[in-house]
């Protein structure tokens, strides 16, 4: 079998279960470690799972930890207390083992000691480190919401005043055959004659084209009221004046067209009649 | 720091890191085994109780096993969680022929094990970010990642409780993973 359909034959997420005995563990052991791909594999679903704990506040409770710690220390200090008749750090012993041996114990402590910090503050640097990264992950992520959010904000509040403005005369335009789930507004102010056009839900027009909207009055041909950008939601667009029956938009190559391509129109509405 | 030693701080993994720490009987070893397995141990500890608070309680003192037998661990017969689980499960073994377990299993009626999360004051804002990235995980992914790795299911049993066939829930749950590994 090899390595890659080893992974994904599902056995190292059986492992981290702890579903496999004590052979079957081992016989992973051992193809991980000759595998760093498979020990690779498995250290970062064991630290998915992990991390999902900690989201998901299914880690067991910190006292865990500290009644550990705490059981520990209680231990130690009770070794500390000399035991009755029997002298702690007695050199006199000639059974004891050479000075050099002591000496060598005691630098290998030492550098043990001094191994064990230099992990420590190594790992503690990497967390570090990873959270500095999450931290500016995030901080992104907010901007951005936060850009989004703004500019939803400005759209339905222009959105809104537009509604509310008494001279706009609004015109809903629902989607056609071409795109049904389609829809946009107009809304055509009666004192100035301004166009307005809110893109609600139109699709991303393909490269190299753009949306162009269009006041149809009757016994003429559609009336250009101007291109617009998909992007920016609420636009204000040509001036119409005369008897408008209808707007609609079609589908136009970038720079719009002065004759209208009926056959592409997505979205169309007819005003009341007042 | 020199991007040589970084270098080398990088290749050393965590396992090596609490293997020669808990060698070097420092108990900053217990931190880094709480942090990167506890989850993974307690789940192991629950196939065998069936019982969140026991199994924490089981937890504690295979820790406390880890520590003083630290010695017994030797990374030529096998992995650092090969290891822990093993002493995870023997606690959880000798804890099922205590009276204690026998007396809560008597007392215990059909609980399901769901836990309850709650709030903690953990909700910031890095936590409000990863759940909002592990809500996009799909329920039934959810659910089997939940079946599987915190409340001690085999996927056997998974299988039955959802009445999916066995080789679906194997597969779901690499693809649950794989999942959560995209997402955080």
């Amino acid at each position: 079998m090899n390595i890659q359909e080893y992974i994904e034959s599902g056995i190292l997420e059986t492992y981290l279960a702890g579903e496999l005995d004590h052979e079957e563990m081992l016989a992973v052991d051992k193809m991980a470690a000759q595998h760093p791909e498979i020990s690779e594999e498995l250290t970062r679903l064991r630290e998915s799972i992990v991390r999902y704990a900690r989201v998901a506040h299914k880690e067991p409770g910190r006292r865990v930890l500290t009644h550990v710690l705490n059981a520990i220390e209680e231990e130690e200090k009770g070794e500390e207390k000399p035991a009755p008749g029997k002298p702690v750090g007695s050199t006199g012993n000639s059974n004891n083992p050479g000075i050099f041996s002591t000496w060598s114990m005691a630098a290998t402590f030492l550098l043990l000691v001094s191994i064990g910090f230099n992990f420590y503050f190594f790992s503690e640097l990497q967390n570090a480190e990873g959270l500095v990264k999450e931290l500016a992950q995030e901080k992104t992520f907010l901007s951005e919401r936060a850009k989004t959010t703004t500019q939803q904000l400005d759209y339905a509040n222009l959105r809104i005043a537009h509604f509310l403005n008494g001279d706009n005369i609004h015109v809903r335009m629902d989607g056609s055959e071409i795109s049904p789930s389609s829809f946009a507004n107009v809304f055509w102010n009666r004192k100035t004659n301004a166009v307005f056009i809110s893109v609600d839900n139109l699709p991303e027009p393909p490269h190299g084209h753009q949306y162009q909207l269009w006041a149809i009055k009757e016994g003429q041909p559609p009336i250009d009221a101007g291109i617009f950008d998909h992007n920016a939601l609420v636009q204000e667009l040509k001036v119409i004046r005369g008897e408008v029956r209808a707007f609609a938009v079609t589908l136009e190559k970038e720079g719009g067209t002065q004759y209208a391509t009926v056959e592409k129109t997505y979205v169309k509405g007819f005003l009341k009649k007042s | 720091m020199s991007t040589e030693v970084r270098h080398i701080a990088q290749k050393v993994s965590i396992d090596e890191q609490i293997v020669s720490l808990l060698q070097a009987k420092d108990k900053r070893a217990l931190h880094l085994i709480y942090e990167h397995y506890a989850p993974v141990l307690i789940n192991v500890i629950l196939r065998v109780v069936r019982d969140k608070p026991m199994a924490e309680d089981v937890f504690q003192e295979a820790l406390l096993k880890v520590w003083k037998n630290s010695h017994s661990y030797n990374a030529e017969k096998g992995s650092l969680f090969t290891w822990l689980t093993r002493v995870c499960r023997n606690a959880a073994i000798d804890k099922t022929r205590s009276k204690d377990f026998r007396q809560t299993e008597k007392s215990k009626t059909a609980v399901d094990l769901v836990s309850i999360t709650g709030l903690s004051d953990r909700e910031d804002v890095e936590h409000l970010y990863m759940h909002q990235l592990v809500d996009q995980l799909p329920v039934i992914q959810r659910k089997l990642i939940d079946l599987a790795y915190f409340q001690g299911y085999t996927q056997k049993e998974i299988a039955e409780k959802l009445d999916m066939p066995l080789g679906t829930v194997k597969t779901r749950i690499r693809l649950a993973l794989k999942h959560l590994r995209s997402i955080i």
